[in-house]
């Protein structure tokens, strides 16, 4: 393992078997990068005050009616919340129907967070009556246009809802969800069972936030005061993952697997001759973990070759960096073994999709391949001690003790297999190799 | 204070010629100088041997990405003698080492000298660790004991000891690297003369060269199967033999022996005349195992030439392993006949 330490005390770890057999060329590394309380409080070239604004959107359709109780619960959620703002954070309350209104302040513009603003914000979100529709890509629009008035600053928005985007196509919320890539981070959260877990991870992912039910509406308001709480911790706005690789290399995925699987294959923007950046959201102090492939070109036998350089960036200032170098050699016991870690994340993102394969094939009837699909997961699951897996999937299918076969129940909460859906990218960590 | 006292470079407190350390402080009185090779951190200059870029960043080709090439070969000389390493031809890169140094006294009498070499054993990862840690720590260690006393065989002993260790430090989860180790330690004797005491573990080889007529030797017996089978009356020649050359039956790191010497791996000579010792890796002796050729090929030349020109010879002849020699002149010695 190789261990880079950048000035601002960001560590970079690379876990990897950095030798090749001849001809070959596929090196695997699983990147650790860890930031510290001291380096989370106070990184070195950040401005001293990076502006925090934060946006609560709660969903008003007439469905948050039902059950009796739901809508107030979400109310309670959003003071909770607005309790745990650090006093100057600029906030704003919307309320999302087929379109996006300002609740709290009623000129929509964030504003500073104090006693008496977060007073008048409850009372505001207090008077908030369930009225109408269900349109999330306006609700994301209506944030983008009030946080260009922040450039640079920490961004983030809670969302709610308990229903499925109903008032617009698709299409049109795919589209602002492109839009809003890389403007603010944004947390989702479904309320009851009749929203699509598909369609608010397909937000948090992009937004790089996370996504989870909350069945029982009770439970709502110490998830959003948790979650705020996290986004307070945040001290670095869009943090980027820089990644030099050799002329000829190809890159094959760059997937953060820890703490939840995320490809951000797709989402390179090229920044250089043989750089690409990758979008990390913003940080605190925390741990992620990220698993790189890139295909290089082999060189001859006893020959090292940097495979690739992995830096993270905050601004212009280079917080930490990893090398993952390869050398080839002749001993197959060398090239054959590989990084204990690696296998692991690689078992976990393929958990993820087999719950998410064995779901979506249970939901099409297909009870073949969702029987399959769900049993890969359990051993999966069990294999890799991904205990949280492993309990949501008895949920979904029962398992056989003795012989570890796996059949679906017949009788499933849409609670459970929601949960299971909303938290199959969750992963098990495994302890670093020293 | 007469001629022959001086004072302790420490406290300065007066010494006598013949105290090893200051009867006031404590001071251990010799002045030690070593060497070793290759030295870490040497790389070629200039743009990169693949892609012609000019630019490196943590010595890695900032467009193909490939590690810059470190020197094939590299060499060093501390009190006339002079150690060279080389890749060889065939091997991408040298998992040979040696280190030497020498121990003065605080009076006019020829240095001591303590030498090792080591071949880094190519089966096991990372084989050139262990080559660097046990030649370094080896004549760490003879020259510390030779400092507190001229001994040569505990100095020999005190060597293997630290260099077993030291290889096997090498050790980690994944690699467990090994390496042959042969050293060489030269002491004054009272009567004007030197005695040198070699011991070895694996095939590195020491050899003496007497001023001639007398013949040339060699002082080292091979830990090789090779061996084992010529010791049990196999012909040199015997397939056996030729396919047996190369396996170590003694090593030093991790996977070996907790003590893979005996007393039988030490050897001590008193040499009445000036000569010179000739320590090397099988790089070399594969191609001129004979003492007598290579004695005839080093004639008429200097220590450096004759060590340069014994590594020519074995490139020339194929190099196919990595080539290190030491050459130690011994007595005033400073041509070879």
């Amino acid at each position: 393992m190789s261990s880079a330490e950048g000035v601002s005390g960001i560590s970079v770890d690379v876990d990897h078997n950095p030798y090749l057999a001849e001809g070959t060329g596929t090196v695997d590394a699983i990147v650790s990068i860890t930031a510290g309380h001291d380096v989370a409080g106070n990184p070195s070239g950040l401005a001293a005050t990076t502006d925090r604004v934060e946006a609560i959107i709660i969903d008003c359709s007439k469905s948050m009616q039902s059950p009796i109780g739901k809508f107030d619960a979400a109310k309670r959620a959003t003071a909770a919340a607005i309790d745990e703002l650090v006093d100057g954070t600029y906030f704003t309350i919307i309320a999302g129907t087929e379109e996006a209104a300002a609740v709290y302040p009623a000129d929509g513009w964030p504003t500073p967070a104090s006693a008496a603003t977060k007073a008048a914000a409850a009372r505001a979100v207090d008077g908030l009556r369930p009225h109408g529709g269900t349109a999330m890509g306006t609700w994301l629009a209506h944030v983008r246009g009030i946080v260009v008035a922040h450039p640079g600053a920490l961004i983030h928005a809670i969302l709610l809802t308990d229903g499925k985007d109903e008032h617009e196509t698709p299409e049109e919320l795919g589209e602002e969800i492109g839009l809003s890539e890389g403007e603010f981070t944004c947390d989702c959260r479904g309320v009851g069972t009749d929203w699509q877990v598909d369609e608010l991870r397909a937000i948090s992912s992009a937004l790089l936030g996370g996504v989870d039910i909350v069945a029982d509406p009770a439970d709502l308001a110490d998830d959003f005061a948790a979650m705020m709480r996290t986004s307070m911790s945040k001290s670095m706005p869009n943090v980027t993952l820089r990644l030099w690789t050799p002329a000829g290399a190809r890159v094959v995925f760059v997937k953060q697997v820890a703490p939840t699987v995320e490809d951000l294959t797709q989402r390179r923007v090229e920044s250089g001759n043989q750089i690409g950046e990758y979008p990390l959201g913003s940080w605190g102090a925390e741990d992620r973990d990220y698993h790189v492939q890139v295909d290089v070109e082999p060189a001859a036998v006893g020959r090292e070759k940097l495979a690739a350089r992995v830096s993270v960036v905050a601004g212009d200032q280079v917080l930490g960096e990893g090398l993952v170098k390869a050398v080839w050699t002749a001993d197959t016991a060398l090239s054959a073994q590989i990084s204990r870690r690696v296998a692991h994340y690689t078992g976990q993102a393929e958990l993820a999709q087999a719950v998410q394969e064995g779901l979506s094939a249970r939901k099409q009837g297909d009870i073949k391949t969702a029987t399959a699909k769900l049993q890969r997961a359990v051993e999966l699951a069990v294999e890799s001690g991904n205990d949280g897996t492993a309990k949501l999937l008895k949920g979904v299918v029962e398992v056989d003790e003795r012989t570890g076969t796996v059949r679906l129940r017949r009788e499933v909460a849409a609670a459970d297999e929601m949960a299971l859906d909303a938290r199959s990218t969750r992963t098990a960590r495994v302890r670093k190799e020293t | 204070m007469t001629a022959e006292d001086s004072t302790c470079p420490q406290c300065a407190a007066d010494i006598a010629r013949a105290d090893r350390f200051c009867g006031s402080c404590g001071a251990t009185l010799s002045e030690i100088r070593r060497v070793a090779v290759p030295r870490p951190g040497r790389y070629v200059d200039g743009p990169c041997a693949d892609c012609g870029n000019d630019a490196h960043v943590d010595e890695y080709c900032t467009v193909c990405g490939h590690r810059r090439a470190e020197p094939d070969r590299d060499q060093a000389e501390v009190g006339g003698i002079v150690l060279i390493t080389d890749r060889g031809l065939e091997h991408a890169r040298n998992e040979d080492a040696a280190a030497a140094g020498t121990v003065a006294g605080n009076v006019p009498e020829p240095d001591s000298i303590a030498v090792a070499v080591c071949d880094g054993v190519s089966s096991s990862r990372d084989a050139h660790m262990a080559a660097v840690a046990a030649s370094n720590a080896g004549v760490d260690a003879m020259l510390a004991a030779l400092a507190a006393s001229r001994n040569a065989r505990s100095a020999i002993l005190a060597g293997l000891a630290d260099a077993a260790n030291a290889a096997a430090a090498t050790t980690n989860a994944s690699t467990s690297p090994s390496c042959t180790y042969t050293a060489a330690v030269v002491v004054p004797t009272s009567a004007g003369a030197v005695q040198i005491t070699v011991g070895n573990v694996g095939d590195s080889r020491a050899y003496w060269f007497p001023e001639p007529p007398a013949p040339p030797q060699q002082l080292t017996v091979d830990d090789s199967l090779a061996q084992e089978l010529i010791t049990a009356g196999a012909s040199a020649d015997s397939d056996a033999v030729q396919r047996g050359a190369h396996t170590l039956t003694r090593w030093l790191g991790a996977d070996s022996e907790v003590k893979p010497w005996s007393d039988s791996n030490v050897h001590t000579i008193t040499p009445a005349g000036r000569g010179w010792l000739l320590l090397c890796s099988d790089g070399l002796w594969n191609y001129l195992p004979d003492a007598a050729d290579i004695a005839r090929l080093c004639a008429g030349l200097d220590t450096a030439a004759a060590a340069s020109v014994l590594v020519e010879y074995a490139l020339d002849a194929g190099g196919q392993d990595n080539i290190t020699v030491a050459i130690v002149p011994i007595g005033d010695f400073h041509e070879f006949g």
